[in-house]
């Protein structure tokens, strides 16, 4: 009896394992592909980053005016969360720090690229319409 | 991450799933089941072991030629758990602009948010790990309803000539006109994304 609670209890942590590692669907392999926005803001030393910075209103800059682009995907339709954040952090050694955070979700139906031919073709794209969660982080 | 013993403080650590060749910021594909949204306008986001990178500080350190030299990246895994709250009055948001590379070119019904989380991460070769908490601390949060690119309609443009964002409290379609004061002179900020300030209560 203990021998197969052993194993059942091996199998349920093998089960939890698996599904934590397949947590992230690396978007490389998605079949279709998300499309970034086309614009962003320029970040000196870096370029256009495919994001906006969303702030309050009268605080222009450094945000982006209030109504700015919360996105960073086009073609995208669907729930938007965000929000900036600050508080304590401790490394292994026990140096602290303080961590700030943006991080969004982003739920719905997208419109982005697959391979219309990928057989006789090097990979020509044309649109198609999927949906998912995404995360910025 | 900050670290605010040195003088002036510094960022000494940036962690994010690093941006996708073809230009996706930051962005990662999750299940259905790491984010749950309730009936009551709250989002729960529960992710473990998401693959990212620690670029010390964004921007990164300046290249040797920028835009070609290697950018120096060390991977690691972050796990969070967070709840975003909404509240506050909707505004509409509707698209001024038909330039695509314009922050205007959306149209969305949004009510403020606010979000708190804890975190934990570790890079892969186990050499350095930290954990820690976070909250709005009274900073800017959003949450809401939108669609962009293709899903935008004729009719959703704003018919005014305003080149600024057309945004509005309730059902009125006046422009947005509130304005609020910028941080007071004492409090302590920190450049998000190496420019923007985020408040920190330490």
């Amino acid at each position: 009896m203990a021998r197969v609670k052993f194993l059942w209890m091996l199998f349920v942590f093998v089960a939890v394992s698996v599904v934590l590692k397949a947590q992230i669907q690396p978007i490389p392999n998605l079949k279709i592909q998300p499309v970034p926005i086309a614009g962003g803001d320029l970040v000196p030393g870096y370029g256009i980053a495919n994001l906006f910075v969303p702030g309050p209103p009268g605080q222009v800059p450094p945000y982006d005016p209030l109504g700015a682009e919360p996105n960073g995907l086009t073609n995208f339709k669907g729930q938007v969360v965000m929000g900036y954040t600050s508080g304590p952090a401790t490394d292994n050694k026990g140096k602290q720090y303080v961590v700030i955070t943006d991080i969004r979700v982003y739920k719905g139906t997208y419109r982005g690229g697959k391979a219309a031919d990928s057989v006789n073709t090097a990979g020509a794209t044309v649109s198609d319409t999927d949906s998912g969660i995404f995360v910025e982080i | 991450m900050w670290d605010f013993s040195l003088k002036p403080p510094a960022q000494v650590h940036d962690f994010s799933p690093w941006t996708l060749p073809n230009g996706l910021f930051w962005i990662v594909k999750v299940p259905d089941s790491a984010v749950q949204f309730h009936d009551d306008g709250s989002v729960t986001l529960h992710l473990v072991d998401v693959p990212v990178v620690d670029a010390y500080t964004f921007p990164p350190p300046a290249q040797t030629v920028p835009g070609i030299s290697p950018i120096q990246l060390n991977p690691a895994k972050l796990s969070l758990d967070i709840t975003y709250e909404k509240g506050g009055n909707p505004h509409r948001v509707r698209p001024t602009s038909h330039d695509p590379l314009s922050p205007f070119n959306w149209a969305g019904m949004m009510w403020d948010s606010t979000n708190s989380g804890t975190f934990s991460l570790s890079y892969d070769d186990g050499s350095f790990s930290a954990s820690g908490s976070f909250a709005s601390n009274g900073n800017f949060g959003e949450i809401g309803f939108e669609r962009n690119g293709v899903f935008l309609r004729d009719g959703d443009f704003d018919q005014s000539t305003d080149q600024s964002a057309s945004s509005s409290t309730g059902s009125s379609l006046t422009n947005h006109a509130v304005v609020t004061s910028p941080s007071s002179a004492g409090e302590r900020t920190v450049l998000l994304k190496g420019r923007v300030p985020v408040k920190v209560v330490r």
